[in-house]
């Protein structure tokens, strides 16, 4: 599904478009058989095989999704299954351009307000009843419908009028030329409306039964267990090469990695620790694993609360910029995993503005900067102080390893400019919920993840500040606004790239937020697992998993293991 | 008294065991700044997660911390932790139990039902759940636990004081006249003191294993600050490989909790006069 934009809390696992089978649920049972695998076993796994069909792969998630019903989950957890289930109208290819998904073809009129979308003949649900474009219809209709309470509803609402002229066409037109619009189409899958018609999104028993159209099908759903999926014959893309998609719940990572290990699953997002240091330093890993590794559209910042005092003083947060060397924090947390940004788009993307260059780091500077703006230290205790209070926050962050110690390198370095930074850590909803959505901070460290459209506009946009919405650190910048507000109505890509990279300068100058580092995704992914493209192309190492496969001989032992002995 | 009850305990391996962990940890802790090889809180980028070396005799952590160092100054926190938290918890002990066993009645009534109520929920869930509304931090921490614990020293000096109130000197004290007051300071407490103490030791034990409990789970100190339990924390991810990080840490919390344990054990095997020992 296209995201406009959420938060991370976690790597960004790129590869998680789909998932798959537990045949060995007894862990101890099964702990042993992968680390003795032998040398001849090891081999097999170096050798090439002929793409064949069958096998199954075994995937984990940290969290087990509320429902599968995607547009009002909104979480990965749910998009990573929900999209080996439903389709959507376009997709990209390996390189991110858009094709049809569901359909055979689009046309963008002249004045470009208007899309029609050409539906592929003899589409069906996997139940055998057919996929019409009043399906489609129906599920823009559900987005947009306000009980329906999508986070990406903003998206849809700006189709003033949605027509189904046949079966097979579908057409859209905007009140006025919409930039992001293909892209949205390429994120909203299709829902059934024969199931659906009538229902209460948020509480029907569809979400946990979803019927799709895509490469596989929903088998079961053990709470707290595993989700699996198998293929799904009537699927309308052709068949994929994998049978069962098994999706562990598995809610903490120390845990899901041993279980890498122990070959109990096949693939995982890995830290940097796992990823540079300890996979490499062990043989037996090393041999049976495929390490990937890929610039994600995401990035990890320092926000601070533009509503409160002294954040509000632009002279202050360049200090703060200045005081905090990003460099180290690349190095030492993510061990060189990570890019400097001064843009939040991906490197070397056409959005990201070449001619910025992050704050470097100059605790003098800082000093200067926080001397112009009243900060002094008079009680000679180390910490400055204006008007009599001295300067001290907390740095919020949610419980991720990699946040956690960017905050105490952070806390280190404004220290020795001469403000005093405390650091918590706190469990991801209640930080949500309980500091963000309030307001209630003064500096958090936090991720955006992005889509592929350079549009930022529920992140920076002075309109966006409702609770619950994104732009929480209460940005608001008249110029800001209006480069935002064109960029999404301006069609020609060079001028919206003008547009970006300017919206990009004046925000960097404005400094409301400190880019720390732009990560890579990381992930390990069992070598019995082939037809992976590495390195990987534009679109992540996910984009092709229908044409993975696993070849017979490097498949796991018979289904039958999972009863073994209690000991 | 108390002098010669320390003495017989010690006289059992195990209690002077105890003993001399205590002794020790004490004084590791207490000399923390002395004896530690580094600034427990300087990072060095360069050297994360160095196994134990001449260097470093304990490794270093995730940020290049020196994990020795940081076991030391940890060592201070849990200690200081478990001593006020049970300082606060048998403070509150011996009132509700002195009021109690003394004036019994409804109010003694009143007192034990709070106590089985109090009693009735699982301790470890009650402090998560009080902790989850403020703010993480040692003195929170301390509070909660003291303010949570005190039940069993409640009912322990409830009993001494209904049991001694009936023994003839404390009746000759009343016969002559004596206040309330001087009763309880002078008479009931002073001869309750001992299993109090005891009780006490042994608290210790479990205040220690609950911070450490609390500071693993991130609600207890707070980064950059050093406590067993948050170093235990930075371990757990990489227990497979940068093993020291979790098994320092719980060695340490391990055996000063056995300490307090065998010590407690041996001065209640003291206390007790059907005990082997005591014959």
């Amino acid at each position: 599904m296209k995201i406009l934009a959420f938060l991370t809390n976690q790597f960004l696992k790129r590869n998680a478009k789909f998932s798959f089978i537990a045949t060995c649920l007894a862990l101890s049972a099964c702990g042993d058989s992968s680390q003795n695998l032998s040398q001849q076993a090891l081999n097999n796994l170096n050798k090439s095989y002929p793409s064949q069909s069958g096998g199954t792969l075994l995937d984990a998630t940290i969290g087990e999704p509320s429902g599968l019903i995607y547009m009002v989950a909104g979480e990965s957890a749910a998009g990573a299954i929900s999209s080996n289930i439903f389709n959507k109208l376009l997709k990209y290819d390996k390189n991110l351009d858009l094709e049809g998904e569901l359909v055979e073809g689009w046309q963008v009129s002249s004045d470009q307000k208007t899309i029609t979308f050409k539906l592929k003949p003899n589409l069906k649900w996997s139940d055998g009843k057919p996929l019409t474009s009043a399906d489609v219809l129906w599920t823009w209709q559900a987005v947009t419908d306000e009980k329906t309470r999508s986070p990406y509803a903003s998206d849809f609402q700006l189709v003033k009028k949605a027509e189904t002229p046949d079966a097979l066409t579908f057409s859209v037109t905007y009140d006025q030329a919409y930039a992001p619009a293909l892209d949205s189409w390429a994120g909203l899958q299709i829902l059934p409306k024969h199931l659906l018609q009538g229902q209460d999104l948020h509480t029907t028993a569809f979400a946990r039964k979803p019927v799709g159209s895509n490469y596989y099908k929903l088998d079961s759903w053990t709470n707290g267990e595993n989700i699996k999926l198998s293929r799904n014959p009537s699927s309308v893309l052709g068949q994929a090469k994998i049978d069962n998609l098994v999706t562990r719940i598995i809610p903490d990572s120390s845990a899901q990695f041993l279980e890498l290990m122990a070959d109990n699953i096949d693939s995982m997002g890995l830290d940097p620790i796992k990823y540079a240091r300890i996979i490499p330093a062990r043989p037996e890993l090393k041999q049976k694993l495929a390490l990937y590794k890929e610039l994600g559209n995401s990035y990890t910042y320092m926000g601070f609360n533009l509503k409160r005092k002294p954040y509000d003083d632009v002279r202050v947060r360049k200090a703060i910029n200045y005081a905090i060397d990003k460099q180290e924090i690349i190095d030492g947390v993510y061990l060189g995993l990570g890019i400097d940004i001064a843009s939040p788009y991906k490197p070397g993307t056409r959005w990201s503005n070449p001619d910025l260059k992050p704050y470097p780091y100059d605790p003098q500077k800082a000093k200067v900067l926080l001397k112009e703006a009243g900060f002094v230290d008079s009680d000679g205790d180390g910490v400055l102080e204006r008007d009599g209070k001295p300067f001290s926050f907390e740095i919020l962050t949610n419980q991720n390893k990699e946040r956690e110690k960017s905050a105490v390198l952070i806390q280190r370095r404004l220290k020795n400019v001469g403000i005093q930074a405390n650091v918590r850590a706190i469990e991801w909803a209640s930080f949500i919920s309980r500091f963000i959505k309030t307001g209630d901070f003064d500096v958090v460290i936090l991720g955006w993840g992005l889509g592929l459209d350079p549009d930022q506009f529920n992140i920076w946009h002075s309109s966006q500040q409702a609770p619950g919405q994104f732009n929480f650190i209460g940005y608001n910048n008249p110029s800001i606004d209006m480069l935002l507000e064109q960029g999404r109505t301006e069609l020609n890509p060079d001028k919206r790239q003008k547009i970006y990279h300017e919206f990009a300068r004046v925000l960097l100058e404005d400094s409301p937020i400190v880019y720390l580092s732009a990560g890579y995704g990381l992930s390990a992914i069992h070598k019995r697992v082939k037809g992976i493209d590495n390195p990987a192309p534009p679109a992540g190492v996910g984009w092709n998993t229908y044409d993975w496969y696993i070849p017979e001989p490097l498949r796991r032992a018979v289904p039958g293991r999972t009863e073994i002995s209690t000991n | 008294m108390n002098k010669s009850l320390l003495e017989k305990a010690l006289q059992n391996p195990l209690s002077k065991a105890g003993f001399v962990i205590i002794v020790l940890v004490f004084l590791l802790a207490m000399l923390a700044p002395i004896i530690a090889p580094y600034d427990p809180n300087d990072i060095n980028v360069k050297a994360i997660l160095l196994s134990p070396s001449w260097q470093h005799w304990m490794g270093t952590d995730g940020l290049g911390r020196d994990v020795l160092s940081r076991m030391l100054y940890g060592g201070r926190i849990s200690l200081l932790v478990g001593l006020v938290a049970v300082g606060i918890s048998t403070a509150i002990g011996i009132l509700l139990g002195a009021i109690a066993g003394y004036y019994r009645g409804w109010v003694d009534t009143l007192i034990m039902r709070l106590v089985d109520v109090m009693l009735s929920i699982p301790s470890f869930f009650l402090i998560l759940a009080v902790i989850a509304f403020l703010t993480p931090s040692i003195i929170n921490v301390m509070i909660v636990i003291g303010l949570t614990s005190w039940m069993g020293v409640t009912r322990l000096v409830r009993a001494e004081f209904l049991s001694l109130s009936g023994r003839e000197f404390v009746l000759a004290s009343r016969t002559l006249g004596a206040k309330d007051a001087r009763l309880i300071f002078t008479h009931l407490l002073p001869n309750s003191l001992t299993p109090i103490i005891v009780s006490s030791v042994l608290g210790v034990a479990g205040a220690v294993l609950m911070e450490s409990g609390l500071s693993f789970l991130g609600l207890g100190v707070q980064a950059p600050q050093a406590s067993w339990g948050n170093i235990l924390t930075d371990g757990k991810d990489y227990i497979q490989f940068a093993w020291w990080l979790s098994l320092f840490p719980g060695l340490a919390i391990l055996i000063t909790v056995l300490g307090y344990n065998l010590l407690g054990e041996g001065l209640r095997d003291a206390l007790d006069p059907r005990s082997e020992n005591n014959r």
